[in-house]
Order: C-alpha cells, then structure tokens, then sequence
C-alpha cells in the first residue's frame, strides 16, 4: 500500500483516538512529588497564629484534602528571597500568591493541561487591546475585564502588590512568576475544593452576561433544571467522579467540558472538547493543535490543519513543534463519550445536527454578511478605525455578541429561551432595525444598496427585503414614501 | 567622733562643688536628653521633617486615646546613660547631614531610607523592642477580638514587637532579606519622573 496523504490521515486519526480515549481511573491524577517534600516543619507555626487571627481560612485548610496528606500553609507559600514577590512573614519567607507553578509542583499533570488551555491565556485578548493609549485601556482593569480575564500582577519596588493587580483571582492572570492562570479561580483558597469545581457556580461566576451567558443558559436548559432539582445527588465531593458511574442525575459544565466517562480521561484543558468556537462574529470548527511541550492552540478549519512535526508558532510568539492534530469531528468523538451515558446515538446525533445547524444559520444570514459589511466599510474608510466611535460598531457588537453568542450557546446547551427569543430573534430584530439602517446612514445610498445586493439580499433569508412595498423600506429599489407631516 | 585630718574645709568645699556640678550634669543630661528627643529637635533638619510626614498620619501620631509617641519615645533608650548614649550614636547622622549626602532632597531621602529603615530595626531587636513597652505592655494587649489577646499570650516566647510589627510609622520598606534595590531605586525614579539610572548616579556621589 502506498503511503497516501489518505492512509497517513487514517493512521493519525487512529493514534488520536487512543490517545484521546486512553482509560482511566479518572480519579484525581496521583502527586508524583514524594511526600518527603511536604509537611514543612516551619510550616506548623503558622497555624497556631493564624488559627486565632485569620481562623476561618484555618478551618478551611482543616477540611481539606491538603490537611489530611499534611501539606501546609508553607509548603505553598514558600518562597526564594530572590522571588520578585517574595517577603519576609514571622520570620519566614515566603509570597501571597500561589501560582499554577506552585501547585504544579505535585500536580503536574493539571498544572500541564491547564497551562495548554484557553483558560490561562484568558488575559490574552484584554493585552492584545492596545497599551495605555488605546481608548479600551481604560477598561481593562479591576472592576472590568482584569476580574475574570485576570490581572497582570505587578510587584511594587517596595515588594508590595499593586493594588490595581492584586487580590486577583482571573484565569488568565499573568503571576509575578511569569506562569499564567489562577488555580484558586475555580477551587478557591484554602479548602480547594474539587466540588466546588464541579459545581457549575465556579464557572458561572465568569461565564454569565453578555460575552459568555453561559449562566442562564445552563440555568433554562433541561440539564440546569435537573441539577438545580437533584443536587444533593451529585455526588460532587467524590474522589472518582465518572458520570453515569458515580453520578447521574445531571451533567454539570466540568462533566461535559472537562470530566471523566467510562473512555475518556478527565482533563484540565477545558476548551479540548469544542468543536465549534462559539465566540466571534462568524463561529468557525476548530482543529486543537498540541505541541510537543503541552502547548495548545485552537486553528480554523480554514487555515489549513499542520502536520506533525512541522513548526508552528505557539501563543507566546515562538516556534513550537506540532506534535499531534486533533480535527473538530474527534474533539466532538470525545464530548459525546460523556452524552452516550445518558443518551443514544441517534438521539446525540440529532441533537448535534440542530446545534450545527443553527450556528450556520447564525454565520449565514447574519455573521458573515455582517462581518463583510463591516469589513469593507472599513476598507473604504467610511468607517474610522478607532474601535466603538461610531453607532454602528455598537449595533455590530450587539448583533454578533448580545445576541449572536446567546443564540450559539443557547443551542450548544438546549436553552429554548436563549436560542431564540435572546438569541436568534434578538439577532434578526437587530440586523433588520438597527444595522441596515445603521449601515445605510454611514455608506450612503448607493453604496449601501450596493452592499445590500452584494451581501445580504443575495441570501435566500432576506430575499423578501426585496419585495414588500417600498413605504420605508430600505432595501427598496422604489423612492420611499414621505411620511405623512414630514 | 573625730573628723580625719585630711578632710580640710578646702576638701569639704570640693566634694560640695563636684557634687553639685554632678547633680547639675546629670540634671542637665536629663534634660538634654528629653529636648533632644522631642519631634521640635529632630524636625529641626530638614532631612527628619521628610520621614516625619507619613509618622503624622500613623496611629503612633494621632490614636483615639490622645497618647503621642514622640520620635525619642521610640527612638531613644530608657535611662539616662543610655539615652546619651543613643544620642551619641546619633551623632553620626547629624555629621552625615553637615557633611554626606544632601539628605534634605526628598529622592535622596527616599533611597536612603531602606538602610535607615533595616539600621533601625536591628536597634530595636537587639534591645527587645523595649521602647516599645514605654507603652505597650504584652500581658495588656487585649485586642478587640478574643485572637489578639491569644496570640500575644501564646505565640509570642522568643519574639520582641518589631519580630511581627513593622512599616507602621514610616514609609513601608520590605525586610532586608526581601529587599531589591534596584526594584527600589526603579520604583523611587519613577515617582519622581527621572530617568533610569538617576539612582545610581545619586547615590555613588
């Protein structure tokens, strides 16, 4: 057999899946460090304090998994003089922040698929926003982005944190360590607990409103409903947690997004399962591209899938070897080893068939010829680069994030409500009232029919632009009636 | 009772006099060293009236009581002897002021007060923060909550106030085994809007 492109593809595809469905005990992955490396004698001392002046966090240290194998407020905190954020405490040394580094130091494996996920590099578009000059600056800061996106901590020359980064407990901040991410952003300090992560109000502190409304979509679906009800069957502080095994009354967004099935090893990388990204104005599928250091990043299935063991540039801007591609069908092969617990293959079929279905309805009528609307009223200048100075780019937002998100994840997630009346139809009442409109005013009459021809009545959807009577109607080729008294 | 013959009235009226400049000495002592600690002298340099200034919005300067602590309260030994004697020792800042570094610029101040601030806090633990318990008293510190009284009865053997309790007066510099100079001499250039480098070059002169 010759080697074709086509049986390389299938060998790959081969290796992707074991690699992807590699059993498991699913339980929390075993701290390699050995534990002669913990329980820092120092480390006692502290406790006798701070059970009186801070007794609170002592006594979610006592509830912890950390307590019980004997790791202690030192072994965390412990730092080198020569730390950035390094201080000295009762006469230890030690930083405030614990970073994904510092955990990492037992908890390699979660330290490693964090560290690849789109997770920790959250705070990547708020720096991508333009330094202190950028007009979106002023936004990006405690109080707005920097809270969920994460802050970039800055260690003062006196050795204090900068009150404008620190407390900060964003999943993408970037430490005084030079590591990225907040462990404490979904198990919060000091009980650390894997309930809480598994509970979907971690998530939902951050994927709630209008750019992830992640929140109220779980919260309307059939799943939100039936973990609201069964709660107390969720066995959410289990060491093993394999849906159908160890629970089932309902999947949380860590079932689906990150946790273990009977084939599928749970995972730290949350975004590894997303076939679609659901967050610009045009959704694309996604191919996850894994480096051999870990790394990962997420490549349009329009940019063409890399080889393995080509050089490919990692977020950071160096140049990494691709070490494995997975396309958008195999991330879904792994989500639906989490569905098939519950559901059948036809039915997972069908549900996922209305999912695609609706995003490339959304992309279709609305996503792409706005997107190509905006796009060449920028390349002809009638609109300023500067971003969110003219109405128009706040109608566009509205259209492809308010609403346009709404409805992507509302059909990802089964919420009727969100998919249509917030999703859908919100999307459909602004491209009609607010963007052509909007759209007309800025490239003028013949410009904008123009447009119009070239990018929306084109489409099947909004061919009936075309046809109802000309009274107000933009799209019109007839003069517009003068209303009356005008 | 006989009186030694040596003893002449010349001696009588000798003993009498050194007793009494004796008595004055020390009087005056006294009260040397009480003037010489009270925030009027030690503001009267320019350079003390720069650290002064975060000390007149600490607790030390203005608590709900009314109580003061002056600089030589904190600064200045118990004692007579001692008190000279810290008042000697702190002589050598009075020559650095006439003849060092121009300490009353405000950039100088600021990047000298880190070796200040760690000279000073190795003169508190090597006497036991005992200026400190001029006024605090470990046995009397109740606190406002039942964990202060039980940390300071329970967790405190060995240790003197300035092991826990430091930056609460002047400017927060962090511990010396902490300390980075250049982060500081970066962080102090910037506040005064001069250019990289300037710390050094002020402070090599």
């Amino acid at each position: 057999m010759t080697n074709t492109p086509h049986s390389r593809g299938t060998l790959a595809l081969c290796l992707l899946l074991t690699w992807l469905a590699t059993t498991t005990t699913s339980q929390a992955e075993k701290v390699a460090l050995s534990s002669e490396n913990w329980g820092n004698p120092e480390g006692k001392a502290c406790i006798d304090c701070h059970s009186k002046s801070s007794p609170g966090i002592v006594r979610q240290w006592k509830d912890s998994a950390h307590a019980a194998s004997k790791v202690n407020c030192l072994d965390c905190h412990h730092a080198d003089p020569e730390d950035d954020d390094a201080k000295e405490h009762e006469g230890a040394i030690i930083s405030t922040i614990v970073s994904p580094l510092d955990c990492g130091r037992c908890h390699t494996v979660e330290y490693q698929q964090a560290a690849g996920s789109v997770h920790s590099k959250a705070r990547m578009p708020v720096e991508a926003s333009g330094g202190p000059d950028s007009p979106i600056h002023t936004f990006t800061t405690t109080g707005s982005c920097d809270d969920c996106h994460g802050s970039r901590v800055t260690v003062q020359g006196d050795g204090r944190l900068s009150s404008a980064s620190w407390p900060n407990s964003g999943i993408g901040r970037i430490n005084p360590d030079g590591s990225l991410g907040s462990c404490s952003a979904c198990h919060s300090r000091h009980q650390f607990s894997r309930a809480q992560a598994r509970d979907p109000g971690s998530c939902t502190t951050c994927h709630s409103g209008l750019d992830s409304p992640d929140a109220e979509i779980y919260q309307t679906s059939k799943h939100g409903i039936l973990f609201t009800v069964h709660r107390n069957q969720m066995n959410l502080d289990s060491d093993q947690w394999v849906t159908g095994t160890d629970y089932g009354a309902a999947p949380t967004c860590a079932t689906c997004h990150m946790g273990a099935a009977p084939g599928l090893k749970a995972t730290h990388d949350v975004g590894m399962r997303d076939a679609w990204n659901l967050y610009g104005p045009v959704s694309e599928r996604q191919h996850l591209v894994v480096f051999q250091d870990g790394e990962r990043i997420n490549l349009p299935v329009s940019q063409p899938a890399p080889r393995r063991g080509a050089d490919l540039e990692k977020p950071d801007g160096s140049i990494g070897k691709v070490k494995v591609v997975a396309d958008p069908k195999r991330r879904r092969q792994a989500m639906i080893k989490v569905c098939i617990e519950c559901h059948s293959k036809g039915y997972i079929e069908g549900v996922l068939q209305q999912f695609d279905h609706l995003v490339e309805r959304y992309n279709m009528e609305f996503g792409r010829p706005a997107k190509a609307i905006m796009d060449a009223l920028y390349g002809s200048k009638l609109l300023s680069e500067t971003p969110f100075d003219e109405p128009l780019e706040f109608t566009y937002r509205r259209l492809w994030r308010d609403a346009g998100i709404r409805a992507r994840h509302g059909a990802a997630m089964n919420s009727a409500n969100a998919t249509w009346w917030e999703g859908l139809n919100a999307v459909s009442r602004i491209f009609y009232e607010s963007f052509i409109p909007q759209m007309l005013e800025v490239a003028g009459e013949r410009k904008g029919r123009e447009l119009l021809a070239k990018h929306v009545t084109n489409i099947a959807a909004h061919r009936w632009l075309q046809e109802i009577p000309p009274v107000n109607n933009p799209v019109s080729d007839g003069k517009s009636a003068t209303p009356a008294g005008e | 009772m006989k009186i030694p013959e040596f003893i002449t009235r010349h001696v009588l009226l000798a003993l009498m006099l050194g007793g009494l400049t004796g008595i004055g000495f020390i009087l005056f002592l006294i009260e040397f060293d009480h003037y010489t600690s009270s925030e009027a002298f030690c503001t009267g340099c320019h350079s003390m009236e720069l650290v002064a200034k975060p000390y007149r919005k600490s607790s030390h300067y203005n608590p709900v009581s009314g109580v003061r602590a002056s600089c030589g309260d904190c600064h200045v030994s118990e004692g007579v002897l001692a008190a000279t004697w810290d008042h000697l020792m702190g002589g050598k800042d009075l020559f650095a002021q006439l003849f060092g570094r121009d300490y009353d610029d405000p950039v100088i101040s600021a990047l000298s007060l880190p070796d200040a601030a760690f000279s000073a806090r190795r003169w508190f633990h090597e006497r036991n923060s005992e200026t400190c318990n001029r006024c605090h008293l470990l046995q009397a510190i109740n606190g406002t909550r039942p964990g202060t009284l039980a940390i300071h009865q329970e967790d405190t053997a060995g240790k003197s106030c300035i092991a826990c309790h430091t930056n609460l007066v002047h400017r927060e510099v962090p511990d010396e085994t902490t300390f980075k100079r250049e982060k500081w001499n970066r962080m102090i250039e910037e506040e005064f809007g001069l250019e990289v480098g300037t710390a050094e070059k002020l402070m090599s002169r």
